[in-house]
């Protein structure tokens, strides 16, 4: 199972790094350049300068020309680093937006089913963390990794060439010095997954803090609370204390290794000993070119760690991502069928017959059910929590599919319906309003252009909420924001969005729980001013029995099905 | 653990800088010594690696021995040890530092927040503030250890590696220090557009993270709004916008530093041409191989280093920044005075009124007495001001007339008095993210069961598998609403207070609990006043007193006159009934 995901997740990352891949062929070939460019030439310099300490000590000045060489080298390797870190930003970049909008369209193909069971903060994390995971897997991962295989390679084989004892022991050392690396490497990160725990209770402490504050000074506690405070960032302050103690070793024992090294190898290469001279024995500039490419053979062998640990993390970003991008799809709509039942006549607005419905195959929430609904007619579906009031409205939305059985709308087949040909059929009146970010205005349209914002003050008006609006600031271009309204106008802002772009049918969805007197009137006000000739099914309230129509009973499905 | 806890919050200025380094004298002298150590021995490289290839030469020459070579490599690497030694000395403490600094500065910024009021966090946005600020301190701390460490990595290493070419060739060193400047001071130019673009990539983000946690949690929504492609739409603009402006904050980060390190090393040309004359007998001085190795390794150091600079610059400003903003918070943390416990006493309200600036008065004229142990109901429609009257008791919002305890006036106490007489508890149950038991007690040692008891919340509990030690998750969030509303009042039950002020506290629960738990409120605070506002009307029957308000008028009178005498009253007592046949079982 676990490996099959691993397959799944490659071959969906594969797919966005290859079609960014493929869109942008020149920058992909100018990344791949500019990566061999800066390794190879990164390489040269010290041959150079082998070249010249030869020729000084043999008592032979070398040519400018040699100099200069030397500098362009330098400066073609900075150029060609340069160039390689914009093309992977811009690639980097490409690749994200890729992925991102990869998951956005996902979401609009997935079912409403999956929608709602989904934790939407992990989903959320999906299309910020794990895309950013991914990107580091392509730059700081593979592609660094391979440059950095590339270079380790190189120095060892021009080494090689220059002191054949020299690489045999780096053949014993670098091992040992790869091992030391991870081994610090993965304690830091276990001390850093320590320290974000920590830090997740640290910084969640602030905000509870606030929030509480009242309590807090009530009570005295503020001390106590100060000693919380304290062991959370106690408990952050060891677990850093701990990366501190691996960051500051790391590099002191890796230079240190690398002077032991040299030192052998100049011991050796001094030894009179023929038979060592034959493996260890080299030239003046050759040993000045060896220390140079000691110091530099360390570097890409640190960064093949980091980038070993960075592709770990994120294949588990882009197995999640996988996941998700992987999921059932939702089922083909007909386009115009929203637009065939506007314009139907002598049909029933509502039309459920037979119905049969369960969230998954154990449970099942309505059985044969059956409901016809005249336009203009209002029905109070009642009964008990769980008995399939708020199922019906989603089946009746389109938002799921019955298991048996047939829903129409105005003659035509709810689930057919096409998302966006539905706010002229429905206006649906959440239980809780959702805030979209935005202005008051916003909040109605819910930035649909077709919604004019005469429509939208006509709504309001409708909802009694226009003179409300007017008062702020900035009347209807006021941004919106918690405890701008009170919680009866957050309804009757609801009622106003529901109602804005004129629809057939109005489902209210058990809205006035939680009020007092005077505002469930004003309410209540409004859910009359927007039912005025409309198709109107509610969910039962206790004002049901003032707007009138008919009472349609739901009876529990569970002991039946059991 | 202990004793650094205690520097942090006992500095004398925690406003002044300077005090966090004066703090940490110990450890900055072993900085300090560590870090000389380090950055002076770190010319020790390039010198002994310049002196081997040159003892090499000499034994090809046959002008040294073996052994010359091997006592120069024990010294080499005995010298390496000692400089690396320190080095990981520097490092480590100069993170401690850090450490400490962040630690002093969060707890210093905690105790300032935990003594700020209700209103001033509310109004002033100073909790945001706050929160932002205890962010910045590890931008802060970060920014004084790279500080610190720039002192001596580019301050000291610079002025030893400048002594150093100097002493092999004055006027080459010279010639090659020329070029360090002029990368130095493009890296600085390049701040500005390097602040403006990652400033603008980092707004930018963060409304792409807002686009994408409104499409993700607004799904459902917009789908039954038919608007998702809309807002995918949206959602691709901000997706370009931040392609775009990302790419340009990064150009400037990452692909300049090759940049500057080019242009600091066009000295080579120099140190390869002159010293190779020098090396020859025919330039401005005499050298031999290993000086004119040395020279070009220690060089490309400086070089390597000092373009390191521009990037600690950065982190400074940085810290900069960050303190700016944290300083105004960082004062003195206010002792904190125990509160004072109370006997029961009488509770005079005189000429009582709320009125908020511009507006027509929420209540006026309220006069009431309680005497000890009585319980009070207020009730009124919503906004009708039952809830400011009981904020007022907290000292919350400005009032007219007197609230007055045992003849003494509440808005004349200080605070830790005031809480000592008044026991809250509003709509929200402010619960901590902790166990049962610290949510009762908040820190105190006693036995929690008592008090669960009372609130009809022992079997719940008991029949958890960690009992009171049961986490219970931001804001009790693993508790049920009416679980919630329970463990809040138990905890506000704890504090053995002679008033209680209790705002809507049965609302999630059922009749027979609230008769139950309400019983078993009167039995252990008898002696207490009980002030119980809400317009659930259940247990308004066992009121002594009943405040009926009412378009800014209170009635002041008693459950049964009311209900004979006032139709809105009644109304009220009949809706509520209505409402308690809606709640679902």
């Amino acid at each position: 199972m676990k490996r099959e995901h691993q397959n799944r997740a490659v071959n969906y990352g594969l797919r966005s790094i290859g079609a960014t891949m493929r869109h942008h062929l020149l920058l992909t070939l100018g990344v791949a350049l500019a990566i061999a460019g800066a390794v190879i030439t990164g390489l040269l310099p010290p041959l150079i300068l082998e070249k010249a300490v030869n020729l000084l000590s043999a008592g032979e000045m070398f040519p400018f020309s040699l100099a200069l060489a030397y500098f362009g080298l330098l400066f073609v390797a900075g150029l060609l680093e340069s160039c390689k870190q914009a093309l992977l930003t811009v690639f980097g970049q490409k690749i994200t937006r890729e992925l991102r909008h990869e998951l956005c369209q996902k979401l609009t193909l997935l079912p409403a089913g999956v929608l709602s069971m989904q934790d939407a903060g992990a989903v959320s994390s999906r299309f910020v963390s794990d895309v950013d995971t991914v990107e580091n897997l392509f730059d700081d991962g593979v592609v660094s990794m391979i440059a950095d295989l590339v270079q380790v390679v190189s120095i060892f084989v021009i080494l090689f060439s220059r002191n054949r004892g020299l690489s045999l022991l780096l053949l014993v050392v670098l091992p040992l010095v790869f091992w030391y690396t991870r081994h610090v490497q993965k304690r830091t990160l276990r001390a850093q997954v320590d320290n974000r725990r920590a830090l997740a209770n640290v910084t969640g402490l602030i905000p509870e803090t606030i929030r509480n504050i009242r309590t807090i000074h009530n009570s005295g506690s503020a001390s106590w609370m100060r000693t919380r405070y304290g062991r959370y960032v106690g408990d952050s302050y060891r677990a850093i204390e701990q990366t501190n103690f691996f960051d500051a070793i790391y590099s002191p024992i890796i230079l240190l290794t690398n002077a032991v090294v040299v030192g052998i190898v100049m011991l050796l290469s001094a030894s009179g000993n023929p038979e060592i001279q034959s493996f260890f024995g080299m030239q003046v500039g050759t040993a000045v070119a060896v220390i140079s490419y000691i110091s530099q053979i360390f570097t890409p062998l640190e960064n093949i760690g980091m980038e070993i640990q960075t592709i770990q993390s994120a294949l588990a970003g882009l197995t999640r991502i996988n996941e998700f991008l992987g999921q059932e799809e939702t089922w083909k709509k007909v386009p115009g069928t929203g637009r065939a039942a506007l314009s139907a006549t002598d049909v029933p607005a509502v039309a459920v017959q037979d119905v049969t419905f369960g969230y998954n195959s154990e449970e099942t929430v309505l059985r044969n059910f059956s409901l016809t609904v005249r336009p203009g007619e209002t029905v109070t579906l009642t009964g008990r929590t769980g008995a399939g009031k708020s199922t019906l409205f989603r089946l009746l939305l389109g938002l799921y599919r019955p298991d048996a059985g047939q829903i129409r709308i105005f003659g035509q087949e709810a689930a057919g319906i096409p998302d966006n040909e539905k706010r002229a059929l429905f206006g649906y009146v959440e239980q809780n309003f959702r805030m979209v970010p935005g202005t008051v205005l916003d909040q109605i349209t819910l930035f649909d252009d077709g919604i004019t914002r005469e429509m939208a003050e006509e709504a309001a008006k409708t909802a009694e909420l226009d003179a409300v609006i007017r008062q702020l600031p900035k009347g209807y271009d006021t941004p919106c924001r918690e405890g701008l309204f009170s919680q009866g106008q957050w309804q009757l802002l609801s009622i106003a969005r529901a109602i804005a772009a004129s629809p057939r049918i109005l489902l209210l969805d058990e809205i006035t729980a939680n009020l007092d007197a005077a505002t469930e009137e004003t309410v209540l006000k409004a859910i009359k001013n927007a039912a005025g000739g409309r198709t109107v099914l509610s969910i039962s309230h206790r004002l049901s029995a003032s707007l009138g129509g008919r009472q349609i009973a739901l009876a529990p499905e569970a002991g039946e099905s059991s | 653990m202990k004793k650094s806890s205690s520097a942090g919050t006992g500095l004398t200025h925690p406003e002044k800088i300077t005090s966090y380094f004066s703090a940490q004298r110990p450890i900055l002298l072993v900085i300090t010594i560590t870090g000389l150590v380090y950055n002076i021995g770190l010319l020790a490289g390039p010198y002994y690696e310049g002196q081997m290839a040159q003892c090499l030469l000499d034994i090809s020459r046959g002008e040294a021995a073996f052994q010359d070579m091997l006592h120069l490599v024990l010294t080499y690497l005995l010298v390496i040890f000692l400089v690396q030694g320190s080095r990981f000395c520097k490092r480590f403490y100069v993170r401690r530092f850090a450490n400490n600094t962040a630690r002093s500065m969060k707890e210093i910024l905690y105790g300032n927040l935990v003594h700020h009021s209700k209103q001033e966090l509310d109004a002033q946005g100073a909790g945001n503030l706050i929160t932002k600020a205890v962010s910045d301190a590890d931008d802060c701390a970060e920014g004084m250890r790279k500080f610190t460490t720039e002192l001596f990595d580019t301050g000291v290493a610079l002025i030893s590696y400048t002594f150093f070419l100097l002493s092999y060739d004055w006027r080459l060193a010279l010639l090659c220090l020329l070029f360090p400047p002029v990368s130095y001071i493009l890296a600085d130019r390049m701040k500005v557009p390097v602040q403006r673009t990652g400033q603008a990539a980092k707004e930018s983000s963060g409304r792409l993270s807002s686009a994408t946690l409104d499409r993700v949690f607004g799904a459902l929504t917009y789908r039954v709004f038919g608007c998702e492609q809309a807002r995918n739409q949206d959602y691709e603009d901000h997706l370009a916008d931040y392609e775009q402006k990302g790419i340009r904050a990064n150009l400037f980060v990452l692909a300049m530093p090759p940049i500057y390190q080019v242009i600091s090393l066009v000295s080579v040309i120099f140190i390869l041409w002159f010293g190779g004359r020098n090396v020859m007998g025919t330039g401005w001085t005499t050298w031999d191989v290993a000086a004119f190795t040395a020279f070009l390794s220690s060089y490309t150091k400086l070089a390597v280093k000092s373009s390191h600079a521009a990037k600690l610059f950065n982190a400074v400003q940085k810290a900069q920044v960050s303190w700016r903003r944290i300083k105004p918070f960082l004062t003195k943390v206010p002792e904190e005075p125990a509160i004072p416990a109370k006997d029961p006493g009488t509770l005079r309200v005189r000429d009582f009124g709320i009125t908020f600036p511009g507006q027509a008065p929420l209540v006026s004229g309220l006069s009431f007495t309680a005497a000890p142990g009585e319980a009070i109901g207020v009730t009124g429609p919503v906004a009708c001001g039952k809830s400011a009257l009981g904020q007022a008791f907290l000292g919350e919002i400005p009032y007219a007339g007197t609230i007055s305890w045992n003849g003494q006036d509440l808005s004349g106490l200080a605070p830790e008095v005031r809480n000592g007489i008044v026991g809250y508890l509003g709509h929200d149950p402010e619960l901590f993210d902790g166990t049962i038991e610290d949510n009762v007690l908040l820190g105190k040692k006693e036995d929690v069961w008592p008090y669960l008891k009372a609130v009809c919340l022992d079997k719940e509990v008991q029949a958890m598998e960690e009992g009171i030690q049961t986490r219970i998750g931001p804001s009790g969030n693993r508790l049920s609403g009416g679980q919630q509303k329970r463990l809040a009042l138990a905890r506000t039950l704890a504090l053995h207070r002679p008033l209680y002020v209790l705002d809507d506290p049965f609302s999630a629960l059922d009749r027979n609990t609230e008769q139950q738990i309400f019983a078993n409120l009167r039995a252990q605070c008898k002696g207490s006043t009980l002030l119980y506002l809400s317009h659930r009307m259940e247990l308004f029957p066992q009121m002594d007193q009943v405040l009926l308000f009412q378009g800014g008028r209170v009635i002041v009178s008693t459950h049964a006159a009311l209900l004979s005498d006032s139709p809105e009253y009644a109304q009220l007592v009949a809706l509520s009934r209505g409402k308690g046949e809606d709640h679902e079982a």
